[in-house]
């Protein structure tokens, strides 16, 4: 280690004296950690939901609803309010000089506007 | 104002006692630990981990928080990248979180054989029992901690303000947070969590909002936008719009308000070095200089020219001897004399004889006489070559046939080569007749020939241009990919072209059935499909000649012209072709809208495309889900409402918030909407002053009661937050 980094002390040393179970002897470095570990999705679903009293607060219970309000439409390229959507390409517009921007715009760029947005088409 | 961290290692850890609790704040944006009783956390850090290798030795280390550039020169990145022990706002990465642990604890200064207070750790609301438990393990069994307590942040702040005075004990505790939103109610100073609610937007996704809208934007400088870069951006200028609907129309109509709520970003930019006019003397010296050069190439030229020259002479010499030797030997002779000169018969030396004189006339540089021999010759041959040509084909042996059939050929091909050049000719000659056409023109009105020509020119371009984007269209934009590009990326047109062929097509047909395939027809879009590869090829061509036509003769006339190169038009794809310089302006990014439109989706998670109720709204779910029925309550709810966390300091939040959350309460019911004291550190210092407390391990859990009771106990702990 140089002595700059040593100085500057911003690794966390290997053995930690207060520690058990060192970091090292846990993890040996064969197996990638995505896979030991279960994302949220999965922790959930293990979760017996349906066994527990329906009235207990839960993880997936307490979150919130759909909006009621009416979705306002904003013009995806420069944010103002939007009455006019592109048929070709799904992106709302404010104007017709945006409309010529959106015209010009190549289909990756309109991919990202649209994934913005969560309205992109991916086709596998 | 940024997020400083405090690193620095601690130094009086062994001066607090083992029953001086520690609280840990484990959020998803920084981490924070301190001693109870404290107001202020000792150690600060940002919440991530990488495991960088470090390029002398090969080893794969450990860095958590935030990286000092400075430093990392010494270690190989590319295979790391930092991350987060959290999914949303609920930890499952341990391992990362032990990296994080070890690092938090050796800052604190602990060193003894175990870590010897009991800790308080916050988790988020409703926490699942799996992330609960193997929290719980990991500090049992890896640090050897007493006892552990788990408390939601939101509650603590909330409790902390409640201490203070700034909002009483019934009441609602809005914290938006890095990830996610909560909305928790108070009743006699206890959260009830049938009545919490929680969306999945937070400050993250107001930065990640950010870095799209500016990379989208300005693609050219999209290297520029990092997330960093961004969140430092939201930090200083964002600000929430009391309504979002007027703000916008200030900046559609162009109003001065609009103008001062713009603000600028200026990129270094050095504008490229203005070319000095050469001075006299420089020029007079690069023309003598080339002059030198190229008279010195002029002497070696003519040098091997005269070299050449001399030995085709001498070749010439000595083959017109050997003819005169030839005519002095007999007939029969000569196939004998002549073979070991190497020449069949005389009519072969005649002929090598009549080439080199040729050749030497034209290294002599004399004028070409080639066309009148070339045009004698094929008379001359076509009676020497090609006897039997005329002969006609009853009389000929089966031999002399063929030799005819050859003769005809040749006669052929060269007859066709013949015609070749007297069309290449007529052609050239044409050209040269269009030239001078065009030069008349040129001279008679040079303006509106220059404009007509520059009109051509961008046309084309345009053309080509189009061709070329439509070819070549993600690859050159590829960086700057976000979110949602994921496995859907079709690299090449032709791929992309076929997939959009069949959605179309087979959607066209029928009102949801799909009938596809029962016409015979329907399969010949197949053959469109690969037809399609080809007929991209072949067309460009003739524009590309065109174009390459116009350019060169716009360069030659017109002194302002500036070619268009190829490297620059996949940058600018989507802009009309630049064919001035760069500019000073170019490089100035331009934050006005984006500066309340990015914070807005806490209000409406729809513009993310998040199906869910905004901040407002929350507070009215949280009072509708409440199981009660008096009236009071929720007045006594409204009129006191807590903003806590991190995003809560956007500028402006406070009025928004009251204006939301008064369309959605029955009018004149009373609203007071107050900010937490401090919303960044306020949940740590709540925790703090709840681990102080004397009852505090009447609220914890110690390992054998971890053992003993299991996973169901687990799922129902709760510590009990009043304690005044």
């Amino acid at each position: 280690m140089e002595r700059e980094l040593m100085e500057a002390d911003i690794v966390v040393a290997s053995r930690l004296s207060f520690k058990k179970k060192q970091a090292y002897e846990k993890y040996p470095k064969a197996q990638s950690s995505s896979r030991r570990w279960k994302h949220l999705k999965q922790i959930l679903q293990a979760e017996n939901f349906p066994d527990l009293p329906p009235d207990l607060p839960t993880y997936v219970n307490i979150e919130s609803p759909p909006s009621t309000q009416p979705c306002k439409r904003l013009c995806d390229i420069t944010g103002y309010e939007a009455p006019y959507v592109d048929p070709r390409t799904n992106l709302r517009y404010a104007n017709a000089h945006v409309f010529q921007t959106v015209r010009s715009l190549s289909s990756d760029q309109v991919h990202q506007y649209l994934s913005i947005r969560n309205a992109a088409v991916v086709l596998k | 104002m940024a997020f400083v961290s405090r690193i620095r290692r601690q130094s009086d850890y062994n001066t607090y006692p083992s029953s001086i609790p520690i609280v840990i704040d484990n959020g998803a944006s920084y981490f924070r630990i301190g001693w109870a009783g404290e107001t202020e956390p000792r150690v600060v850090f940002r919440n991530i981990v990488q495991r960088p290798r470090h390029k002398a030795t090969g080893e794969t280390v450990t860095i958590v928080g935030d990286l000092d550039p400075s430093m990392m020169k010494y270690f190989d990145c590319t295979r790391s990248g930092p991350r987060s022990p959290f999914d949303s706002n609920v930890v499952y990465q341990f391992e990362i979180m032990e990296y994080i642990l070890d690092y938090a604890f050796d800052r604190l200064g602990a060193n003894g054989s175990g870590i010897d207070h009991p800790i308080l750790i916050t988790e988020c609301a409703c926490n699942p029992v799996q992330s609960r438990s193997k929290m719980a393990e990991l500090l049992f069994e890896t640090y050897g901690v007493p006892a552990v307590a788990f408390g939601v942040d939101a509650a603590f702040s909330y409790k902390y303000n409640q201490l203070h005075g700034i909002c009483k004990k019934d009441g609602i505790v809005l914290c938006p947070g890095f990830t996610t939103t909560h909305s928790i109610p108070f009743v006699d100073g206890e959260p009830i969590y049938k009545g919490s609610s929680r969306t999945n937007i937070g400050g993250y996704h107001v930065t990640d909002y950010l870095k799209q809208l500016l990379s989208l934007k300005y693609p050219f400088h999209s290297s520029r936008f990092t997330w960093e870069k961004a969140e430092d951006l939201k930090l200083e200028h964002c600000y929430i719009a009391p309504d979002y609907a007027s703000e916008i129309r200030l900046f559609q109509e162009g109003r001065k308000e609009a103008e001062e709520k713009t603000r600028y970003w200026q990129l270094p930019w050095i504008p490229p070095p203005t070319e000095v006019p050469p001075s006299e003397e420089e020029i007079a010296r690069k023309a003598a200089i080339r002059e030198k050069q190229g008279q010195r190439l002029r002497e070696m030229a003519e040098a091997k020219r005269v070299s050449k020259i001399n030995d085709m002479e001498n070749q010439l010499i000595s083959l017109r001897f050997l003819l005169k030797q030839v005519d002095q030997v007999e007939e029969d002779d000569i196939p004998t004399f002549l073979s070991d000169t190497g020449y069949a018969s005389r009519q072969e030396l005649e002929s090598t004889i009549t080439k080199v004189t040729q050749s030497l006339r034209k290294a002599r540089g004399e004028p070409k006489n080639e066309p009148a021999e070339y045009e004698e010759n094929p008379d001359s041959l076509n009676n020497e070559k090609y006897p039997l040509m005329n002969v006609p084909d009853d009389i000929l042996t089966p031999e002399q046939l063929k030799d005819k059939k050859r003769q005809m050929f040749l006669k052929t091909t060269a007859e066709g080569r013949l015609r070749a050049r007297q069309k290449r000719n007529e052609e050239e000659l044409e050209k040269e007749k269009r030239n001078q056409l065009e030069e008349e023109r040129r001279r008679e009105n040079p303006e509106s020939y220059l404009e007509e020509l520059q009109a051509q020119y961008k046309e084309v371009l345009e053309r080509v241009e189009q061709k070329k984007r439509l070819k070549t269209n993600g690859s050159s934009n590829g960086n700057n990919k976000s979110g949602g590009v994921g496995r859907g990326e079709r690299l090449s047109a032709a791929q992309r072209e076929r997939m959009r062929l069949l959605t179309t097509a087979a959607f066209d047909r029928g009102k949801g059935e799909d009938t596809f395939g029962s016409r015979d027809e329907d399969w010949q879009l197949y053959k469109l499909m690969s037809k399609d590869n080809d007929d991209d090829d072949e067309q460009p061509d003739s524009d590309e000649a065109e174009l390459a036509r116009l350019s060169s003769r716009l360069q030659e006339i017109d002194p302002t012209f500036v070619q268009k190169v190829e490297g620059e038009l996949s940058q600018t794809s989507g802009e009309v072709p630049r064919v001035r310089p760069l500019t000073e302006e170019d490089y100035k990014i331009v934050i006005g809208i984006e500066r309340f439109r990015c914070p807005e989706i806490l209000f409406h998670p729809n513009l993310i495309g998040i199906d869910q109720v905004g901040l407002d709204e929350m507070a009215g779910i949280s009072i509708r889900r409440l199981p009660h029925d008096e009236k009071e309550l929720e007045e006594r709810l409204t009129s006191s409402i807590l903003m806590t966390g991190g995003c809560s300091l956007l500028p402006g939040m406070n009025e928004r918030l009251e204006c939301g959350i008064r369309m959605i309460r029955p009018c004149g019911s009373p609203i007071n909407v107050v900010r937490a004291m401090d919303p960044v550190l306020d949940a740590w210092r709540g925790a703090s002053a709840f681990a102080a407390n004397l009852n505090f391990l009447g609220n914890a859990f110690t390992k054998m009661d971890y053992d003993e009771k299991g996973e169901d106990w687990l799922r129902n702990y709760q510590i009990r937050y009043n304690y005044l």
